[in-house]
């Protein structure tokens, strides 16, 4: 079998990438190979559909004539290697594709840390849709979970589970929660209202071992302190990307598949994008991975723009995080991290937005990041573009909602 | 495609299309605070900025939406959220650099100019003329483009 475009990956960045190719060009064939069988759904909405606030068939984001009306050839199997000279990959070890142009967009997996009892029964992660599916007959009222790890994604299982009812412990080994969304002050309010929630939050926790009682519960070992008791175990401490298949290929990987602002990698004609790529940021990094679902949207984008030939770089991916948890809104973008040097313009909370920070470097807003509440979103919003365009502003942090429109408006430069 | 297009010069700051909004939506509300549509003072440029959705051509909205939410109308080519399908994520209003889209706590859900099924109810209320619903002229079509653009760099 040959085709024109081949993209391996059925989410955020493959089906940005499949649908900008339609858009721009109608002949084209365009081939989508996802290990994962069925529609395409969202990693997103499981928390979401987990506590009770999408039905579960929501999990799906395009219907079911999609691949069909766009005219897109769909493939269900894994990917098992690369053959960059002859212009073809394998699936299932077992037939091949050839392709003119390739998009690597294989996002990535849960790390499994090294402890012992992570591999059994009753111990899950997060991740896809048959994480859910294998969850959702837990999330019962009355149920302890221990979670392990309090990233992004480990802070939504465990809201998840407390919307639900359950008896929730967080387990984290380091000394504050969330280090990649939040500021060290922003992890200190978050933490305090997720303890208000009941949710027994341990940070500076070393987990020793997980292991299974005859009644088929768990006791957590932890270091230094009594175990804790659980029905099941949801595992969230981080995530690495899937590159396994390109072992025997010409292709560089450092962490993520290395690409430049084409998203193209080392090897003319082959791209990646999303949560498998380290690509260019904003800030003018070479190869930074974000593993954030709008940097897949854009990175899916424009390496389509290039595999079509239009020769349009990206103008580098900023990073940006908001979600809806333990009634607050937790939001970050840029660069808010307390070491960075940065002048920092705290939004005095008279403003009614809870605890907002600004950072700016030399006039140049560079990041934020909230906890606190929804109407700090659409300065937010506002503040992306002046982000990433790097341009010298006079702002009144004070009256920062009404300088950014006016910025927005061209009432002011 | 026709969309509400705003003369801020004749704004008299009145706020109806504000209210005729609020009501529209909630069929029992004027408070402006539910609106999809906001009048921003700006006193010392002694200017008044109605402001509601652009419908973006490319609607970065409508990209990043990771639950599918937003579509583009095929009648009147508005950017719309199904509420049913949104999950209240709120990375539709990381992404509008315009403040254009809101959201109901109560519900939990995002929401924003649907141009009233192509009778929009700001239009009619607007005592100055300063809000129409027509067809783009070219120089609102380059405005959107140029807005557009900024929200991220496009093929065009
Ligand atoms: C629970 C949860 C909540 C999240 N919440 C947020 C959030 O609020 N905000 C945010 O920005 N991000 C969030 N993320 C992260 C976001 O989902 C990812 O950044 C995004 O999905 C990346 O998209 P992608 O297309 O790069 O990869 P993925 O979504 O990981 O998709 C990879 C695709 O490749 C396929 N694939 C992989 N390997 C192979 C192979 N060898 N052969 C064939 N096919 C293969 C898979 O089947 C899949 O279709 C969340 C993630 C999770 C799990
Ligand atoms: S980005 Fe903002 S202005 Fe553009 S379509 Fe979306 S909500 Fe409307
Ligand atoms: S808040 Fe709703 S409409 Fe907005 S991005 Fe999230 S799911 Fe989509």
């Amino acid at each position: 079998m040959k085709t024109d475009v081949l993209i391996i990956g059925n989410s955020a960045a493959g089906l940005s990438a499949a649908e900008t190719i339609r858009k721009h060009d109608k002949t084209k064939s365009v081939t989508i190979v996802s290990s994962e069988g069925g529609n395409a759904y969202s990693r997103v909405l499981l928390p979401y559909i987990l506590r009770g606030k999408l039905k579960e068939e929501n999990v799906f984001i395009r219907d079911n004539n999609y691949y069909q009306s766009n005219d897109f050839d769909y493939i269900e199997g894994k990917v098992t290697s690369i053959n960059n000279k002859e212009k073809n990959i394998t699936i299932d070890n077992n037939y091949s594709v050839n392709y003119e142009s390739l998009l690597i967009a294989t996002g990535s997996s849960p790390i499994k840390p090294p402890i012992p009892g992570i591999d059994q029964d009753g111990v899950y992660h997060m991740w896809t849709k048959s994480d859910m599916e294998a969850l959702i007959p837990h999330f019962q009222s009355g149920k302890r979970v221990a979670v392990i790890g309090s990233g992004f994604v480990s802070l939504q299982a465990a809201w998840a589970a407390v919307s639900k009812g359950l008896q929730v412990t967080v387990i984290e080994l380091a000394n504050r929660i969330m280090p990649s969304v939040i500021d060290n002050k922003g992890a200190e309010i978050l933490s305090e209202k997720i303890r208000s929630f009941d949710v027994d939050l341990r940070t500076e926790t070393m987990t020793n071992a997980i292991e299974k009682q005859p009644d088929g519960s768990f006791l957590i070992q932890l270091k230094g302190q009594e175990p804790v008791a659980a029905d099941f175990v949801i595992v969230g401490t981080g995530v690495r990307p899937n590159t396994g298949f390109l072992a025997g290929s010409d292709i560089t990987v450092d962490r993520g598949i290395c690409v430049d602002e084409f998203m193209q990698t080392n090897v003319e004609g082959i791209y990646a994008a999303g949560d498998v790529a380290a690509g260019p940021t904003s800030f003018g990094d070479p190869h930074q991975i974000h593993a954030l679902w709008p940097t897949a949207i854009e990175m899916g984008k424009f390496a389509a723009l290039n595999m079509l030939g239009k020769k349009i770089p990206y103008e580098g991916s900023l990073n940006m995080n908001v979600t809806q948890m333990y009634d607050l809104t937790v939001a970050s973008m840029g660069n808010f991290a307390d070491e960075s040097g940065d002048e920092v313009h705290l939004i005095p909370e008279s403003q009614g937005m809870g605890y907002m920070k600004v950072c700016s470097r030399e006039h140049r807003i560079v990041g934020a990041c909230l906890v606190g509440k929804t109407s700090a979103m659409i300065i937010f919003g506002m503040l992306r573009p002046v982000i990433r365009q790097h341009k010298q502003v006079t702002v009144d942090y004070m009256n920062l909602e009404r300088d950014l429109q006016k910025l927005t408006y061209g009432l002011m430069h | 495609m026709k969309t509400v297009t705003i003369d801020r010069d004749k704004c008299v700051g009145c706020r109806n299309c504000e209210m005729a909004c609020a009501y529209a939506r909630t069929q029992e509300t004027c408070e402006s605070s539910v609106s999809n549509i906001r009048v921003n003072h700006y006193i010392e440029q002694r200017t008044l900025m109605p402001m509601t959705c652009l419908h973006c051509e490319e609607a970065w909205c409508m990209s990043v939406c990771p639950a599918g939410a937003i579509t583009r109308n095929a009648d009147t080519q508005a950017v719309v959220i199904d509420a049913n399908r949104c999950a209240g994520c709120k990375m539709c209003m990381l992404a509008c650099p315009f403040g254009n889209i809101h959201f109901d706590n109560e519900r939990q859900v995002s929401h924003k100019c649907d141009l009233c099924d192509g009778d929009p109810k700001c239009v009619g209320h607007c005592i100055a003329g300063a809000l129409k619903y027509q067809e783009m002229n070219d120089l609102a079509a380059a405005k959107r483009s140029k807005y557009d653009q900024m929200v991220i760099a496009t093929a065009h």
